[in-house]
């Protein structure tokens, strides 16, 4: 690709937007026309959910079902000596108990990241690891049982800090992680040093974020039934249902753990009550279901409890940043450099991607010609941190956006002012090697500071009243996958048959996202037939091409472009047969509203039947506006051989055919209707070539601005957020409703994080496992948003869409801090704000009597992760069935 | 978490239900669980902190239901749902304070199955106690259930779990009593006697007793009342800091003053000394601030909750000052626009 040297050092302008070679996803038609895209639609999977009649994991059931109960470690890090589990195996009503030994062998999402055992063999490394599952005829008996299994720990010195982890240098975590690092990474990308030295202004602090989790509505959930082999009578293939956003993955683990090839693997995903980042990886319930049917020779089912979900986890690691950013005095960025610590738990989850994307997207919102970042991922007894939604540039952007804040107020810059001053000039590679090309930031702040009225409110408030800006981004997917190859990302395949029924099979995983609901529209609009006509079926290892999962938002971005690559080949071989017919070229042929016509289609030889799905637009159908398509699903729409036969005799060449009539015609033709369209990202997008580049890089990046209106009340340090206005580029937002959704979700989320979320900890014991004390907000705290949709039209995106379900909620927490400080002056730098930080801040300001409100910790210049009050009184020791009195000693 | 097994007794009547629990009483974490809306009673029996072997399930007696005017007050019957309470205009019109104490407990679904019965008995609550089996486990059974030890005040021999109910306070303010039953009869016991301030032995009731109605003495009828509560979201929490506060004024003179509690100690905790506050004739301002300075010297918060101790001490300062200065009829200048649902 042929770059120019751009204003700045660095960044590298590309000379052409659209991709060198042609093979862009550009639809063939207009791009404004549409009959499907960009039209509000319900959610194809709406009604099941609604009228509780669809189905998630746990709704289903088998003859023969066991239920399945796991043990969990009480201890944060210990060596199991031994494990007896006769007494558990003797009561009556269990089936199985399974441990470490039925299953040994490692895995792990990340290729490099092989450290988990479904069951633990030698080791516990947190609170609620995975000891043992019972399979039992019902729930109490296997809970009963799990007080029947006889565990022997040597107790291993634990790590919860991971500042105080990094420093140790025996008692490791994982043998072969030493110091109990999970991987670092240094990058320099320009001229750091420089770049500060012609700063007018730098300003540097430590920014603490502490950990928060997904809490989805539906607790993670796996049945696993095994076939008997019909020749030998022995267990055959297996079948797994889970909630889960990456069939394909856990089809691969599976394979790995119980040493059976993938294909005798059947992974099926029922409708998913939510996953955020939580379920975008193998949870150790899945494969531990499995290993237990395995060994109980019958179904089990095991659905987590809240608590487990907990322990689960997979969230985002409370973070260390420690952030220095230099501006000239114009506004203008010269350096920053970041160091960045995440308290990754006990095991590598997708934790070296985590701290990958934690320095990338440091990169490609703004123009930044220098750049350092180290990343510590670091390993400690806690359960392991994973993807979330915004995987690894939330807590990052928090520092940064609230940084950037500090700066404007410094050189007296308006806080929108500044974050113009440092947009990108796309299309460009960025110093870190990203490829950006659409760019919707300059609008969505536009838009943001037009809409909050901010020229005129911002600064003018009265006291306790505030308002602050915020931008974010984030990636459409990953250019490159979590497994190294050239296989595409997303297959699709659809197939055609003589009903006139269109069926997508997709890997894409429903997660309530609206996957399925992208298919059909994508299908639907390329094949010019009504949504009703588009059957997806959806995340079946069986039936549908691999699509390696619903994860760092790229499945409109990818397996919608495979869809409406499918869509077009099958359009293509209609295209020709009904060509044939109509004694034109293909090319005369418009496919609109389940009518195949030529030239637009003033229709005068069509018979249509059945009624039309929407109305006709005005001046579509010429002047025989009156003219019907055919729905499927009557009798009389539907063309079955013999009267296609009739209807030829009938008539002559005509101006349009039914869509049913097209099919038929095509499958006469060609002898079948399918097709098949692959996506992989080009490689332009896929980054640059220092180690670690393969984070980070993605074919579209989405990106956000934010404007929040909080105030603080000064007596109490509570914080009420009151409006949000979020501006969001998706490119070109496909069903604008589903987009708003998702905007309005991702607000909601960053609040979470930013005001009331935190997972509170006391020396690895998580205090909070429930969603009573983990306060994700309730509908009462749930501030007006007003979501703006921005289009960038992205040139490789489905119809120009790119991400919309993530990159949102990383402005929402710096903007929600930025306000603070508007409102009362005060400059928080540990997330979340709540309020007893925020008074503690507030009376600092005031010279206040002190008051130790939040045990030691300045939330303006915090240190260290506080941890929750009280003694957990076994350190070192080891808890009795009955507790005893703890000695001094052990007390805090 | 399943629940464990135990036989459900659904008595038809007072005198039956009475009768069953004084054959089945059983004791100590065995002893013989009340059924009257189940919303903290479940989850508890899930998390085996009650492992009852009889259930007695009083939703069905309808004596134990309504609101009543009597020659001495009014009567809640221990079944009366604390949405009737919040929606009840008798009780709106002569003891608001507890309608907005009400108000503000979990959720409008809750409130739906809550009892001004099981506000009033509901268990004291502490994170290391209001846990699973399994996390109990894993740092050591508490003197609450299963051990001996603390880790709240480690070391110590004394239950600091919190009393967290919303409406004790309010009746607390009201001069409530309660109405007892057992086999062997009824009796009455003013309501700040019925607590006992140790988190693992909370309150004053056999366990062949039923806690059986609320009798509000018409004498504190017309109070004007405010509650304050302390949570992190609008709804669903349980305090983490509560203040009631009811007043009698007559001829623009401030003729009573109550204050109480809750969430901060192992009882809800009436504020005592506040009649010779009123007595110095102080400015409404300066009796706001000191009420407020008394309520939080008597406050004891621990690590039993979110937030901080301290923080929550000084909301319980700024609360009562807030409370007291409202019902006062001063609103206190504040941007306070927080709801409660």
């Amino acid at each position: 690709m042929k770059t120019t040297e751009s204003r700045r050092n660095g960044t590298k302008a590309l000379s052409s937007y659209a991709r060198p070679d042609g093979r862009g996803a550009r639809p063939t038609r207009p791009m404004t026309d549409f009959s499907i895209i960009g039209k509000p639609i319900a959610m194809v999977d709406a009604a099941g959910k609604t009228s509780g009649a669809g189905k998630y994991t746990d709704d289903l059931s088998l003859p023969g079902m066991l239920v399945g109960k796991i043990l969990h470690s009480p201890h944060p890090h210990a060596r199991i000596e031994r494990i007896d589990t006769s007494k558990a195996e003797q009561l009556d009503g269990v089936i199985a108990v399974a441990i470490g030994a039925d299953a040994p062998n490692t895995y792990g999402i990340l290729p490099v990241g092989h450290d988990e055992h479904a069951l633990a063999v030698d080791k516990v490394r947190y609170v609620g690891d995975n000891v043992a599952c019972v399979a039992a005829e019902d729930e109490a008996t296997a809970e009963s049982a799990l007080e029947l299994i006889d565990v022997d720990y040597e107790l291993l010195p634990a790590y919860f800090d991971p500042e105080d982890s990094m420093k140790t240098e025996r008692d490791l975590i994982h043998d072969n992680k030493a110091h109990n690092l999970e991987k670092d990474y240094h990058h320099v990308f320009g001229d750091p040093e420089k770049g500060f030295a012609e700063a007018d202004q730098i300003a540097e602090a430590r920014y603490i974020a502490n950990e928060v989790t997904h809490a989805a509505m539906e607790p993670h959930s796996t049945l696993a039934s095994f076939e008997l082999d019909s020749h030998t009578g022995k267990l055959g293939r297996l079948t797994v249902w889970s909630s889960t956003q990456v069939p394909y993955y856990l089809q691969h683990k599976l394979s790995l753990v119980l040493e059976m090839p993938m294909s005798q693997i059947r992974v099926i995903k029922p409708l998913v009550g939510g996953g955020f980042g939580g379920k975008s990886e193998v949870i150790p319930l899945e494969i531990i279901a499995a290993i237990a049917a395995r060994k109980a020779k019958r179904p089990v089912k095991i659905t987590y409890t809240r608590e487990e979900v907990f322990w689960a986890h997979r969230g985002r690691p409370r973070t260390i940043i420690d952030l220095k950013t230099g501006v000239k005095n114009d506004g203008r960025i010269t350096a920053v450099k970041a160091r960045v610590v995440q308290d990754g738990g006990g095991y590598c989850s997708y934790g070296v991607v985590t701290i990958l994307y934690s320095g990338a997207l440091l990169g490609a919102l703004y123009d930044i010609p220098n750049i350092q970042y180290d990343g510590y991922r670091v390993l400690t007894n806690k359960p392991a941190c994973g993807a979330m939604r915004g995987h690894g540039t939330v807590n990052v952007r928090f520092a940064f956006e609230s940084q950037l804040d500090e700066l404007a107020a410094r050189i007296n810059l308006d806080r929108a002012e500044i974050r113009r001053r440092n947009l990108l000039q796309p299309p460009c590679i960025t110093v870190n090697g990203l490829r950006v090309q659409s760019y919707g930031l300059p609008e969505c702040i536009d838009k943001v500071v037009e809409r909050s009225d901010w020229q005129n409110r911002k600064g003018k408030l009265p006291r306790g009243r505030g308002l602050g800006i915020a931008c974010s981004h984030y990636v459409s997917g990953a250019a490159n996958s979590i497994i190294r190859s050239d296989m595409p990302h997303s297959t699709v395949n659809i197939k055609i048959d003589r009903d006139g029924g269109v069926v997508v099979y997709t890997g894409a995983s429903e997660i309530g996202q609206g996957s399925d609901t992208m298919t059909a529209q994508i299908a639907a609009e390329v094949l010019g037939c009504s949504l009703a006509r588009v059957k997806v079926i959806a995340a079946d290892t069986d039936l549908t091409p691999i699509d390696i999962g619903s994860y760092s938002s790229r499945v409109t971005f990818m397996a919608g472009n495979a869809t409406l690559r499918a869509a077009q080949e099958v359009k293509k071989q209609i295209a020709s047969a009904a060509a044939k017919k109509m004694v034109c070229s293909p090319e005369e042929l418009v496919f609109r509203n389940d009518l195949v016509s030529r030239n637009g289609g003033a229709g005068t030889g069509h018979v249509g039947t059945g009624a039309l799905a929407r109305p006709v637009p005005a001046g579509f159908l010429g002047t025989n506006s009156s003219a019907h398509a055919s729905v499927s699903g009557r009798v009389e729409g539907q063309i079955l051989r013999g009267s296609l036969q009739q209807k030829r005799k009938d008539q002559g060449p005509k101006d349009s055919m039914s869509f049913e009539e097209a099919v038929v015609a095509a499958i006469d033709f060609h002898g079948a209707l399918t097709g098949t369209g692959s996506y992989a990202p080009p490689p332009e997008a896929r980054g640059g070539k220092h180690k670690g580049a393969g984070v980070g890089p993605s074919p579209a990046y989405s990106y956000s601005a934010q404007v929040a209106e909080v105030t603080v009340d000064e007596d109490t340090g509570e914080v009420t957020v009151h409006k949000v206005w979020a501006a969001h580029d998706c490119g070109r937002a496909l069903n604008p409703v589903s987009v708003e959704g998702q905007i309005i979700g991702s607000v909601w989320m960053g609040m979470g994080q930013a005001l009331t979320e935190e997972m509170i900890w006391k020396d690895g014991l998580l205090m909070n496992p429930g969603l009573l004390e983990y306060r994700s907000p309730s509908s009462v705290e749930s501030p007006e948003v007003e979501p703006i949709i921005v289009e960038s039209i992205d040139a490789e995106g489905p119809f120009g869409a790119k991400e919309c379900s993530e990159g949102s909620l990383a402005a929402t927490i710096p903007a929600i801090a930025n306000a603070i400080y508007d409102a009362v002056g005060i400059r928080l730098h540990e997330a979340p704000f709540t309020p007893e930080r925020v008074l503690a801040a507030l009376r600092a300001k005031k010279n206040a009597k002190t008051l130790n409100l939040t045990e030691g910790v300045d939330p303006t210049a915090p240190a260290r992760f506080r941890e929750h009050g009280g003694a957990v009184w076994f350190k070192g020791k080891g808890a009795e069935r009955v507790g005893r009195a703890p000695s001094p000693a052990n007390g805090d | 978490m399943a629940l464990s097994e135990f036989q459900l007794l659904r008595p038809p009547n007072l005198t039956e239900a009475l009768a069953t629990l004084y054959r089945h009483a059983g004791e100590g974490p065995r002893a013989t669980r009340i059924l009257a809306g189940g919303t903290d009673l479940l989850p508890s029996m899930r998390q085996k902190l009650f492992e009852p072997e009889h259930v007695l399930d009083i939703r069905r007696i309808p004596e134990l239901k309504g609101i009543r005017e009597t020659d001495q007050g009014t009567e809640i019957g221990a079944l009366t749902t604390l949405h009737e309470v919040e929606h009840s205009e008798l009780l709106r019109a002569r003891y608001p304070v507890l309608v907005q104490a009400a108000k503000t407990v979990a959720s409008p679904v809750l409130r739906n199955m809550g009892t001004t019965g099981g506000n009033i008995c509901l268990d004291t609550r502490c994170l290391w106690y209001n846990q699973s089996l399994a996390w109990r486990k894993s740092c050591g059974f508490c003197i609450k259930k299963d051990g001996d030890l603390c880790h709240v005040a480690p070391g110590g021999t004394k239950c600091w779990a919190a009393f967290s109910g919303d409406t004790p306070p309010a009746l607390l303010c009201l001069n409530a009593e309660i109405e007892i039953g057992s086999a062997t009869g009824v009796h009455r016991i003013p309501l700040r006697d019925f607590y006992t301030g140790e988190g693992d032995n909370y309150r004053k009731l056999r366990p062949n007793e039923l806690v059986t109605r609320v009798i509000l003495p018409r004498s504190s009828a017309g109070y004007r009342g405010a509650y304050r509560k302390l949570r992190i979201r609008g709804s669903i929490d349980y305090p983490l800091a509560g203040v009631a506060v009811a007043v009698k004024k007559s001829n623009g003179h401030v003729e009573d003053l109550q204050i109480a509690m809750t969430a901060v100690n192992p009882a809800p905790t009436l504020v005592s000394g506040l009649a010779q506050l009123l007595d110095r004739c102080l400015s409404d301002d300066a009796v706001a601030e000191t009420a407020g300075d008394m309520a939080a010297r008597i406050a004891k918060p621990l690590t039993t909750s979110a937030l901080t101790p301290e923080y929550r001490r000084e909301m319980i300062r700024v609360f009562t000052k807030r409370a007291v200065l409202d019902v006062l009829g001063q609103r206190p200048r504040t941007n306070d626009q927080r709801r409660d649902y």
